[in-house]
């Protein structure tokens, strides 16, 4: 479906605007204390229906992320970030952390191992053979 | 707080063929709402009783709490813009004229905007428009008179994907700062989804469907890879349109699948892709329950699931 | 009451077909009869002032049709659009019937106004009739007008049913509507020759004056643009 900027059919939208919402706050984009887009701003940017984009937005509100200013509107609230980074972190443990654990166990590589391959393929930006193919990247 | 539209065992009959059977919805006021379903389903019919062009053969219809035949204070409240309207000998200048004096809320700046946005000329005779023009000049009045009820049916046929995109956006900034309620028919479901917070769809006349459009997202998923893989993955849930090439199957699987069911099925190699709208609108003539289980998270368990 | 205002209004967003029309008929009509009448020789002068018989054109019944086809065309043509405008049925089918009135009542007074001025002009210096019709269109002024009036509304009105039969009931309807009308003439022409009242209608026609005439021919009008009424309601778009 072309034009939602990028959003996904698979969750419901109000999901999608919170969690990018999230993500930029979290990211540093949204600082605390800012305005966060209006939800006219927003359903106009992803092409949806404002109800949804207040639904993302109340979503966060709820959780104390976000905060209402009479007459002015939606503002990141204070400590916002860090919670959101706590967030991540379990996320990240859950999402990718134990189950490249258990995938590790399965093919049979220990701990130790697994530390030394992490070392090695610790340098994201600098260029490196990819071993298998041989292709620099 | 009074349904902007109430109907409740709506039928109507003709000769040889029942175009609305029973069927029973209530929107409320500022929201959109899709109307979906197949060629026929009785769409037209549905959004032509509600706009008073058309008779019930029995049942109870009702717009901003009235029922809406001849009933003129409700119907300068209504705007319906039709796929086929027919215009008399007149340019399209007139047409607006003529429309700004029948709307309380009309509104000439927009309608002036919304024309040049679709390059309609005011001295054309609509009569000399193509489909694509006339349906632009169905939108533009539609929009411009700002009319609480705001219906329409397939309101851009000949319309190119360009011109489509900005009714689409021109809706939405109108809705946004004038809320109304708007009902709109379309068989381009995927291209509108986005705009719509309830989805209503018809099948040969009765409501097969009734949910949240958001509550229909992640509701069915396609799940393919490996006959035995799919199978051990889907098996206890409700399945649809199975199907097989060598080793390889696919599967529609009901309701949503958690964290838990996501790795499980990314460490059985398959791949999960969630069902558009449109496929959902496809396969819900044979799903009867589906409301329930778009509504109830849990639930994943309706009644005469079609394979 | 304003919403039929805003009706008759809407039948004049294009003035061309309503307005403008019946007049250049009347102008192409009037221009080719009088070239005519200059140019052939006047085989009976008369005194001054009169028209001899037989100089008088049927012009005139060109407009009466005229108005018979916008009668027509108002629920033909004009329906669909009106009503996606949001009014009632009953509401466009009063509106467009104050139209044909008004219309009709400031076209009358033209012709009656013009008639005036052919008689002082001696049927414009060529002794042709065109704004009179023996009988019907012959007297003074205000009866004219009466006269043209009621028969330009008479046949707004009768157009106006033919469109709405084909609305309700298609092209097998309008058919059997032209049929049943056909069929009532022939029944009363049986009747009346059964009944041997040929002299008793032929006393009743020949007594009858324009205005009474007129009179019979309002009642008509009003009993057709009551019945519309009645029938629009049902009429599916």
């Amino acid at each position: 479906m072309p034009e939602m900027a990028g959003l996904d059919e698979g969750t419901p939208l109000f999901t999608q605007v919170a969690e990018r919402l999230a993500a930029e706050i979290a990211d540093g984009g949204l600082a605390e204390g800012a305005r966060v887009p209006s939800t006219n701003e927003l359903a106009a940017f992803y092409r949806i229906n404002p109800a949804t984009a207040a639904k993302g937005i109340n979503l966060l509100a709820d959780d104390g992320l976000l905060e209402k200013r009479r007459g002015i509107g939606m503002f990141v609230a204070a400590g916002a970030r860090q919670r959101l980074l706590g967030q991540r972190r379990e996320h990240f443990v859950a999402r990718y952390l134990r189950p490249m654990l258990t995938e590790a166990s399965r093919l049979g590589i220990g701990t130790g191992e697994l530390i030394e391959l992490i070392g090695e393929n610790d340098q994201p930006d600098q260029p490196h053979r990819d071993s298998r193919s041989g292709v620099t990247v | 707080m009074t349904p902007a539209i109430a109907v409740a065992g709506l039928t109507r009959r003709y000769r040889d063929q029942v175009a609305l059977d029973d069927v029973s919805i209530e929107l409320d006021p500022g929201s959109i709402t899709g109307l979906l379903g197949r060629n026929g389903a009785g769409k037209t019919t549905l959004l032509r009783i509600l706009a008073g062009q058309e008779f019930p053969s029995s049942g109870d219809v009702r717009v901003l709490g009235q029922p809406p035949a001849e009933n003129e204070p409700v119907l300068r409240r209504m705007v319906f813009v039709r796929e086929d309207q027919a215009y008399p000998d007149i340019k399209v200048g007139h047409a607006l004229r003529a429309a700004s004096w029948f709307y309380p809320n009309w509104d000439a700046r927009l309608a002036g905007s919304l024309a040049a946005d679709f390059g309609l000329r005011p001295k054309k005779a609509v009569k000399k428009l193509s489909r694509g023009m006339r349906s632009a000049l169905g939108i533009t009045i539609g929009l411009a008179a700002r009319a609480e009820v705001t219906l329409f049916d397939e309101p851009y046929a000949g319309l190119d994907a360009v011109a489509r995109q900005i009714f689409y956006d021109r809706l939405l900034a109108e809705y946004a700062e004038r809320p109304r309620t708007v009902l709109l028919s379309t068989h381009l479901i995927d291209e509108a989804a986005a705009l719509f917070e309830r989805v209503v769809v018809l099948d040969q006349g009765r409501v097969v469907l009734e949910a949240a459009a958001d509550g229909l997202r992640g509701v069915a998923t396609t799940v393919s890879g490996p006959v035995l893989a799919v199978e051990d993955f889907t098996a206890g849930r409700p399945v649809w349109d199975r199907r097989r090439l060598g080793s390889q199957a696919s599967v529609v699987t009901v309701g949503p699948l958690d964290e838990a069911a996501r790795a499980r099925a990314r460490s059985l190699g398959l791949d999960l892709v969630p069902l558009t709208l449109q496929q959902l609108v496809v396969h819900a003539a044979g799903w009867p329950a589906a409301s329930e289980a778009a509504e109830e998270a849990e639930a994943a368990d309706p009644e005469g699931v079609s394979a | 009451m304003s919403t039929w205002i805003k009706v008759a209004r809407y039948h004049l967003v294009q003035p061309i077909p309503y307005l403008l029309v019946t007049w250049w008929i009347l102008a192409f009509s009037f221009g080719v009869n009088i070239a005519i009448y200059a140019l052939v020789p006047n085989s009976d002068p008369a005194g001054a002032g009169s028209v001899p018989d037989g100089h008088y054109t049927g012009a005139l019944c060109s407009i009466f049709l005229y108005f018979l086809v916008l009668g027509v065309n108002s629920i033909g043509r004009w329906l669909p659009f009106g009503l996606s405008l949001g009014v009632s049925r009953r509401t466009y089918y009063a509106g467009t019937a104050l139209l044909a009135v008004v219309l009709s009542a400031a076209d009358g007074l033209a012709l009656a106004g013009f008639q005036a001025i052919e008689r002082a002009t001696n049927g414009w210096g060529v002794q042709m009739g065109f704004f009179r019709v023996p009988y019907l269109l012959d007297g003074p002024w205000y009866l004219t007008w009466l006269s043209s009036f009621v028969g330009l509304t008479l046949l707004f009105v009768y157009g106006m049913w033919y469109g709405l039969v084909y609305r309700r009931w298609g092209l097998i309807g309008t058919i059997a509507f032209v049929a049943a009308q056909v069929t009532v003439g022939l029944a009363a022409t049986v009747l009346v020759s059964w009944a041997h009242g040929w002299t008793s209608v032929h006393h009743f026609f020949t007594g009858l004056t324009a205005a009474g005439l007129t009179g019979l021919l309002a009642v008509l009008a009003v009993a057709l643009l009551a019945g519309g009424q009645v029938t629009i309601r049902r009429a599916a778009i």
